[in-house]
């Protein structure tokens, strides 16, 4: 079989909108779960049981199942104990966001943890509240040390994306499929496809390597 | 909507779903065969001194780390055959498709252990006659194995998990089975809740596991 990617620029269209879909999918999850993973992770470490509890249980169910297997459940089960119809959309923001509160929140609690315990007590001595002891001297500290693992899971994020081909929204993985079913050509538009996703992952991953090292410098730690 | 939620469907459909947990397991436990050795592999041709040794297993490592496990599967699924004219029946093809992907995972776990194994241990290699390869096999392997062992457990499961992938492709998974049956008795909610039991029952206490073993080997460290 002779291998020829030029009738693919006769997609790019098609293709581009998918990947927009893809990113634009990409950035609201990746906001809702950064949100939803900072106050997971300070219910994690509330002093009410079952409030740490619920919170534990909630991202360990998360990360101990299949994404695939969320994403069915949001899909095929949430709209009948709603009574509504859900958009594709929503579905997906839905169940990328509720699994990437939990990857995030684990590690916005390592952030939390390397927090020294003189911290606490400077804030306890300066008589701040709760409230500002947690958005200005906490979230500071723990995002600045959590974010390159925020980051690579926000590219994570990027990549588990592909899932909502499953459920029929048309993203980028989706628009390949339906382009290689149409022209018998699995190869070259596979090959475009993981080529799509490989080349805006990569250098998000090198970016996230360097911000690593130096934020590693600027704390010292 | 009024839906009443009724267990005893999962019941009467228990069968199929073990049937299907029994295939990723197999899947799980293959593919993990394969990322345990072959990771090590890739970890050693990685850290080579020769650049066209490193170089093609660096891009293979990145590539398989930066684009979706679906992407992959698929493409193994419909490319591999088309393009190396390898026929391999969807089980095999599903086994290499996640083995791979974990043994580029594994490898950056050992790439980072091997690093950490402490210069001293490889001079007393060399000061003791070992060859090049007594010293990967008795010195840095035992190592590498040990202080990676966390993350290859934590990878391991991660390959539970995305192994529900395959279902797409139409190998008879646990998830595969959850779908057929949520499709046929239109019990989505019973079904698709008791497949995520099922894996998470699975993956936590493995997961537990994996933390225990950093704990230990935490304490054996210090």
């Amino acid at each position: 079989m002779k291998i020829d990617f030029s009738f693919l620029s006769k997609y790019h269209e098609a293709l581009l909108m998918g990947l927009g879909t893809t990113l634009q999918l990409t950035v609201i999850c990746f906001g809702l779960a950064l949100v939803l993973g900072f106050v997971l992770a300070l219910l994690r470490g509330s002093r009410i049981k079952p409030v740490a509890w619920a919170a534990m249980l909630y991202v360990e169910f998360f990360r101990g199942t299949p994404v695939l297997v969320q994403l069915f459940w949001i899909f095929y089960c949430l709209p009948i104990f709603l009574g509504t119809e859900l958009s594709n959309f929503t579905s997906a923001v839905v169940c990328l966001s509720l699994y990437g509160g939990a990857t995030m929140s684990e590690s916005f609690r390592s952030g939390l943890k390397s927090i020294g315990r003189e911290q606490y007590d400077a804030a306890h001595a300066l008589g701040l509240t709760p409230w500002v002891r947690t958005v200005h001297v906490l979230l500071p500290q723990a995002v600045l040390r959590a974010v390159p693992v925020l980051l690579s899971n926000g590219v994570g994020l990027f990549k588990e994306s592909a899932l909502i081909s499953a459920v029929g929204m048309a993203e980028l993985m989706f628009i390949g499929s339906t382009i290689s079913n149409r022209t018998a050509r699995p190869v070259e538009v596979f090959t475009a496809i993981a080529l799509i996703y490989f080349i805006v992952a990569f250098p998000l991953t090198r970016l996230v390597a360097v911000l690593e090292r130096r934020i590693l410098r600027r704390l010292a730690i | 909507m009024e839906y009443d939620v009724q267990f005893h469907y999962v019941k009467q459909a228990w069968p199929y779903l073990m049937e299907g947990l029994w295939v990723t397991l197999q899947l799980t436990f293959a593919a993990n065969v394969i990322a345990l050795t072959l990771g090590f592999g890739i970890a050693l041709l990685v850290m080579s001194r020769l650049w066209f040794v490193r170089a093609p297993f660096a891009l293979l490592i990145e590539f398989f780390r930066c684009t979706p496990v679906l992407v992959q599967v698929i493409w193994f699924f419909y490319c591999v055959p088309i393009l190396f004219g390898v026929y391999l029946d969807p089980m095999p093809m599903g086994i290499l498709a996640l083995g791979l992907n974990l043994a580029c995972f594994n490898a950056e776990a050992y790439r980072a252990a091997i690093q950490a194994v402490p210069r001293e241990q490889m001079d007393a290699g060399v000061a003791l006659g070992f060859s090049p390869l007594q010293r990967v096999a008795y010195i840095i392997f035992p190592h590498a194995l040990r202080a990676a062992l966390p993350v290859l457990i934590t990878n391991g499961i991660t390959l539970f998990q995305q192994s529900a992938l395959v279902a797409l492709v139409a190998i008879g998974d646990l998830m595969y089975m959850g779908k057929q049956v949520a499709t046929q008795s239109y019990r989505p909610i019973e079904t698709f809740t008791a497949v995520a039991l099922i894996y998470f029952a699975v993956s936590f206490p493995v997961a537990r596991l994996a933390a225990l073993v950093e704990r230990r080997l935490d304490v054996a460290r210090a």
